[in-house]
């Protein structure tokens, strides 16, 4: 359900990702691919390349010579630009704090994709759509009371995704008590994607 | 040059490269000439005005993924009776609409300078002719270029695009294609040589203008917080987009002009020389369009 201006959502479900757990197997990229967009499992993601998916993995060396991977998708802002600039109001926030997408109301302009500070969104060769995390397959899951695919595929226990609002849930009761963080924190967009540091 | 983490451009995912500059272009003119009306109340000005405009929209109409989704955009948005007037490209669409509308009526007065002779004709000239006209048409040119500055600089994603500069660089360089076009204009015999004579001098300042703008952009760019905007500028100013920068926007936008102009100055006009800085000028100010879209880049998220 689409909130109005000003209309608080009732929870504020958000991923969190634990950098020191994973293993970097990419199975919620994989799994995120195959119950969001299957049809692009076998077609590469022309504009950024690698798998078309909602997550997006990125390989490095930190300062000190280690290899670093960091996995980054949507990250549901509180003050989402991508819902500013989009010029026909696509763009919108639901009841559960999820920032999603009315195809009926999108024309492809792809501001909402130069809007995003975290590059979390790729363009769907076929519909033209700005595509990103949730897709139709994960809100399914969620409407049915599950994790989403990511969460469920991860073997080492890396992902989870829960209400912020609720402090007994397991993604409020990590944030209170591991390190954590999110990606440009001054971006003004107040993401809900975290980072824990440790296990 | 500094070390800087991989970057991922934004024109191979969000496509906005050489046709959004095309479409900016076409506003340049159309904005740069509406204003020129208040002045010049020629045919030809009002005609390139229209044209310029229509051809911009189709561009970015055509540019659109789901062009096709529109009627059902439209009907969504009047059936729910939200507007989103806090995104710039809402608002360029409309001020665009209007800006076609206005070129439409300054082109329907003028019509009879080509032989037309449409119904009401007289009465929509004088109408065009009032001062009340002219400054809505003015005013309207200026928000049409200002919107297609402002609409990159909300683009939060590109680090690069969000300094103020933008906008004014393209007042700027909007007023250096309006010049160019009555310089044009002049060669081909459209409007006198008095508009012409002014145009020269006109056009030596705003190029100057334009000069310490183009550099006062890179300069911010390259010292600037974000290693995106730094990384953008690099390439612009010694990467892959250098050929861009210094043989289109520098050379060809500004030098080639600039040395004609003042040879001209010097020895007296020519309108082979004249026409040849025109088109430099306007291919400046497209190539400056260019390089700034293309440069656009993600903050690096690791590193
Ligand atoms: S929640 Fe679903 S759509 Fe989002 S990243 Fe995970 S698998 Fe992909
Ligand atoms: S991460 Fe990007 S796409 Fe997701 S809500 Fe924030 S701005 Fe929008
Ligand atoms: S691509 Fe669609 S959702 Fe994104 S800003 Fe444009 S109209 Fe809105």
């Amino acid at each position: 359900m689409r909130l109005k201006p000003g209309e608080q959502p009732t929870r504020r479900l958000a991923h969190l990702w634990n950098e020191a757990a994973c293993i970097g197997c990419a199975a919620c990229v994989i799994s995120c691919t195959a119950t969001n967009n299957p049809e692009m499992l076998y077609r590469a993601d022309e504009g950024r390349g690698g798998v078309a998916s909602n997550i997006r993995r990125y390989e490095g060396v930190t300062a000190q010579g280690r290899p670093t991977l960091l996995l980054n998708q949507c990250a549901h802002c509180d003050e989402a630009p991508c819902m500013k600039t989009c010029p026909f109001g696509a763009v919108y926030r639901d009841e559960n704090g999820l920032v999603r997408l009315d195809s009926r109301r999108c024309a492809g302009c792809r501001y909402c994709v130069t809007s995003c500070p975290y590059n979390a969104r790729w363009v769907h060769p076929d519909t033209g759509l700005p595509m990103k995390c949730m897709g139709r397959g994960c809100l399914a899951l969620v409407a049915a009371g599950q994790k989403p695919a990511c969460v469920q595929a991860c073997p080492a226990n890396a992902r989870d995704f829960g209400d912020l609002n609720d402090p007994e849930s397991s993604v409020s009761r990590t944030l209170r008590t591991k390190r954590h963080r999110t990606l440009l924190p001054n971006s003004g967009a107040k993401p809900k994607y975290f980072i824990v540091e440790e296990v | 040059m500094s070390e800087l983490p991989p970057l991922v451009f934004q024109a191979p995912v969000a496509d906005w490269g050489w046709q959004i500059a095309w479409f900016f272009w076409f506003v340049a003119i159309g904005g740069g000439l509406a204003v020129a009306y208040w002045q010049v109340r020629r045919a030809a000005v009002a005609f390139t005005v229209f044209v310029a405009t229509a051809l911009g929209l189709l561009l970015v109409f055509f540019h659109l993924g789901r062009w096709w989704n529109m009627p059902l955009v439209l009907w969504e948005l009047i059936r729910a009776g939200e507007f989103n007037l806090g995104s710039w490209m809402f608002l360029g669409v409309i001020i665009l609409t209007v800006h076609l509308l206005l070129g439409a009526l300054a082109a329907y007065a003028h019509a009879e300078d080509v032989g037309i002779y449409p119904p009401f004709g007289d009465r929509v000239r004088e109408m065009t002719e009032g001062a009340l006209f002219r400054g809505v048409f003015a005013a309207n040119g200026v928000l049409s270029v200002v919107y297609s500055g402002f609409l990159l600089t909300q683009a939060h994603g590109i680090p690069l695009w969000g300094t103020a500069l933008i906008p004014i660089l393209w007042l700027i360089s909007s007023a250096v294609a309006a010049v160019a076009v009555l310089e044009l204009f002049y060669v081909l015999g459209l409007v006198d040589e008095r508009v012409s004579v002014a145009g020269m001098k006109l056009a030596l300042g705003l190029d100057a203008l334009k000069l310490i703008a183009v550099l006062a952009f890179l300069h911010v760019s390259l010292t600037a917080m974000s290693a995106a905007a730094r990384a953008g500028a690099e390439e612009l100013v010694s990467g892959s987009l250098a050929w861009l920068t210094w043989g289109g926007v520098i050379g060809l936008g500004l030098a080639v002009p600039i040395l004609l102009a003042a040879l001209m100055l010097r020895y007296g006009k020519s309108k082979g020389l004249i026409a040849v800085s025109a088109v430099s000028s306007l291919a400046g100010v497209l190539f400056l369009r260019a390089s700034v879209l293309l440069a656009g880049a993600w903050e690096p998220l690791l590193g």
